[in-house]
């Protein structure tokens, strides 16, 4: 509930390793076969060397990935994101996140409140390769 | 690695701001909602509902099939993303775009995108920026 999250608290989910699988899945469900997640031959010789995961891959598991470190909210929806994608997940890269809340905010209906996260996925070198921010709306408690 | 004949792709030079491009028409089943689900463990508890950021990965693969030559992608660099109303499972989503202004760097040039997904009666679900790094011609990938 929206009374029992307080800004500042942090969570870090556990390490999951992307796969090739997975970028394929990805390319499969989304639809981008962008060569740059699909052809293997060609990336060779890019300044990445090999096929790299599709960014949105990389927010869609932190959206799961940290569900898996927190205790759940009583979230209604999901609001909005903005979010930078500063560098490549690559085939076998074990990605984390962690999340801290940094704000809250009431909003008109006493039923909901706004919670945002600072968020960041870190690879196994803890290396930022993505991190951004997200609006979630949240239940209240009746008053 | 190139071919004979090379496929037309867009270039930062062939960019130009104001363009507008719409995407084919897909509609959300459930079977996206359970492939998505159990590869990236993002879920919603609602029955008859679809995880946001479904219909983000689903726009962007519609973004593909637009009649012109792809653009070409070095990075995707940022995203200002809002979610106006919920994607329900059986919606058909389509998104619309407009190059909104491009500015050359030393590698590639970046690429500022207004993105809108409506569904069939052009109700507008999601919307917001994406930011691209495109290459050069010449550039390679």
């Amino acid at each position: 509930m929206f009374e029992d999250i307080e800004v500042g608290e942090r969570y870090e989910s556990p390490g999951r390793t992307i796969t090739e699988a997975d970028i394929v899945l990805f390319a499969g469900i989304s639809g981008d076969y962008n060569v740059v997640h699909t052809d293997a031959e060609l990336m060779k010789g890019s300044i990445f060397g090999e096929r790299i995961a599709h960014g949105l891959l990389g927010l869609s598991v932190q959206s799961g990935l940290i569900t898996r470190g927190m205790q759940p909210y009583a979230t209604l929806a999901f609001l909005g994101v903005r979010w930078k994608f500063k560098g490549p997940i690559r085939i076998g890269d074990t990605i984390r996140v962690r999340a801290e809340v940094t704000a809250k905010k009431e909003t008109s209906d006493a039923g909901r409140g706004v919670v945002t996260h600072a968020r960041t996925i870190v690879n196994q070198r803890d290396e930022v390769v993505q991190e951004g921010e997200m609006d979630l709306l949240v239940e209240r408690r009746p008053a | 690695m190139s071919a004979a004949v090379a496929p037309a792709r867009t270039y930062f030079e062939d960019v130009e701001v104001d363009t507008r491009h719409e995407t084919p028409a897909l509609t959300v089943t459930q079977a996206h909602v359970t492939l998505y689900g159990s590869l990236t463990g993002d879920t919603v508890e609602a029955a008859g509902t679809a995880p946001a950021l479904l219909a983000l990965a689903l726009s962007t693969g519609l973004g593909w099939r637009i009649q012109r030559p792809p653009l070409v992608v070095l990075a995707f660099m940022s995203i200002d993303w809002k979610i106006d109303r919920p994607l329900r499972i059986g919606d058909t989503i389509r998104s619309r775009s407009r190059t909104a202004l491009k500015r050359a760097m030393r590698d590639g040039g970046v690429v500022v995108e207004e993105h809108e997904l409506v569904d069939a009666h052009d109700t507008v679900l999601q919307h917001g920026r994406f930011t691209f790094l495109v290459a050069k011609r010449g550039a390679g990938v």
